[in-house]
């Protein structure tokens, strides 16, 4: 579903737009005047058809009800190029992650990666797994035969204490 | 000068040859690190699962460089440099977020300062060290060489959270190359993406970000890649065979880390700086070091 799709079928949210705008702690987003910098300079654009200055648009036009359903919100690269060009603050990587956050919360479809990341983060206080890894002399080695230091993982309490992080909500 | 040092999960877990060059250049420029007495997450990934968190784990990780009593925190990752800087700067401004983040720090006994400062492995040596110094300490000169700098996104951008360098046009790296003796080309994609944040939602795609990055580094005058984010290595060094499959290209490009570079230059054994953990044809690049 395109974007153009998802303003023709809905009604405009004003609620839920000042709840993104309270989120990313700003009103530069009502500012944005379409210039298309960040579209344009978009790592995102040429692959996956992210349009961070439509999004903007439909956020500021109060379409907010159907973009956190969206595939598009997980296009971005995260790059920052938008946030660091846009003439008028008004940050499109920020109020994506809003939306991702949002998604989040409604329980949209979140790609697994990224729920994946939360249940490692929980059981080892990382977000990769610990790898052996196979050098071009195909010799397999681990930090202890390259005599790197132990990883220490974090206290017990840790994991209490992210769970209650987890919980709490950014608005 | 002792520095404490958090090297986020992607170094520790698998791109040890970062951390092993870190290791072994830092001292020679009488830099000591000190290891955080935990290992966890900068909080990067769950950004866009729950921001809040994030930022707690951000905090949390200034609170054990805390413990460590010292003034100085390397952080070697783009990404988590990023994190944690941001988180920061919201937790300064948003008081209410700010308090809470320091209630559940306290929970575990932690105590939150914002006032360690923060390095990256470009500012360190660039700024702190300076060129002069790496220039005097080069034993064997890397003349001839010409390599293409990878600076990834997230140390220049953006500009008003405070990064590492010029946002647009970041020198820094190409300076440390030529303090080596090296030559850095430039080339439109310099800025291009590593592509290494699509990989939880749109691995194929961030393959072909990589994929295409490499093969306009292959098509320059160049005897390869230098990288100083670990994200990046993983992308362009173990993923580049997957990454020239996806973009229909034989991709054959060296791809090391600035500090192997320098340990190579400083006559550090290959070894000792974990050159044979790099998946990419760094031989050829040594090579045209020996000639």
């Amino acid at each position: 579903m395109g974007l153009s799709d998802l303003m023709s079928m809905a009604k405009p949210n004003i609620e839920a737009r000042d709840k993104i705008l309270a989120r990313i702690g700003g009103k530069e987003l009502v500012n944005c005047f379409q210039c298309i910098k960040c579209t344009s300079g978009c790592t995102a654009l040429k692959l996956l058809e992210l349009k961070p200055h439509e999004i903007i648009k439909l956020v500021n036009l109060g379409f907010v009800d159907e973009l956190p359903s969206s595939d598009i919100i997980w296009t971005c690269v995260t790059c920052l190029k938008c946030v660091q060009r846009c003439p008028q603050k008004a940050s499109p990587y920020h109020v994506i992650i809003a939306l991702r956050n949002l998604a989040v919360e409604k329980e949209a479809k979140v790609p697994e990666g990224y729920l994946k990341a939360v249940s490692q983060i929980l059981e080892t206080g990382q977000v990769d797994t610990y790898q052996k890894i196979v050098t071009r002399k195909m010799e397999t080695v681990d930090r202890e035969c390259l005599k790197l230091p132990k990883i220490c993982p974090p206290k017990e309490s840790f994991q209490v204490v992210f769970m209650k992080a987890m919980e709490e909500k950014t608005t | 000068m002792k520095t404490a040092v958090f090297w986020g999960c992607c170094i520790l877990t698998s791109q040890y040859a970062y951390e092993m060059s870190l290791r072994q250049v830092l001292p020679k420029f009488d830099i000591e690190l000190v290891d955080l007495p935990e290992a966890i997450c900068c909080g990067d990934p769950i950004k866009s699962v729950n921001d809040f968190s994030a930022n707690y784990l951000a905090a949390r990780a200034l609170s054990l460089a805390n413990l460590t009593g010292l003034e100085n925190l390397l952080v070697p990752c783009n990404r988590c440099h990023f994190t944690i800087s941001e988180a920061k700067k919201t937790i300064q401004n948003n008081t209410k977020i700010g308090q809470k983040i320091v209630g559940l720090l306290k929970e575990e006994g932690l105590e939150y300062n914002p006032n360690i400062k923060m390095w990256h492995t470009i500012d360190l040596l660039h700024d702190y060290v300076g060129l002069k110094r790496i220039k005097k300490a080069v034993i064997k000169p890397l003349k001839g060489l010409k390599v293409a700098s990878h600076v990834g996104c997230q140390i220049i951008r953006y500009t008003d959270l405070g990064r590492v360098d010029d946002a647009e046009n970041p020198k820094k790296l190409d300076e440390l190359i030529s303090a080596l003796g090296a030559e850095a080309v430039d080339y439109p994609e310099k800025l291009d993406c590593c592509g290494a944040a699509l990989t939880r939602s749109h691995p194929d795609s961030a393959l072909s970000l990589a994929g295409s990055k490499l093969k306009a580094v292959q098509n320059l005058p160049a005897d390869g890649m230098v990288v100083s984010c670990p994200e990046c290595q993983l992308m362009f060094d173990a993923k580049q065979k997957d990454a020239g499959t996806t973009v229909g290209a034989k991709l054959n490009v060296p791809v090391v880390y600035y500090t192997q570079l320098l340990g190579l230059a400083l006559g550090i054994d290959e070894k000792k700086l974990g050159l044979e953990l790099n998946q990419s044809p760094v031989d050829q690049l040594q090579a045209k070091i020996c000639v």
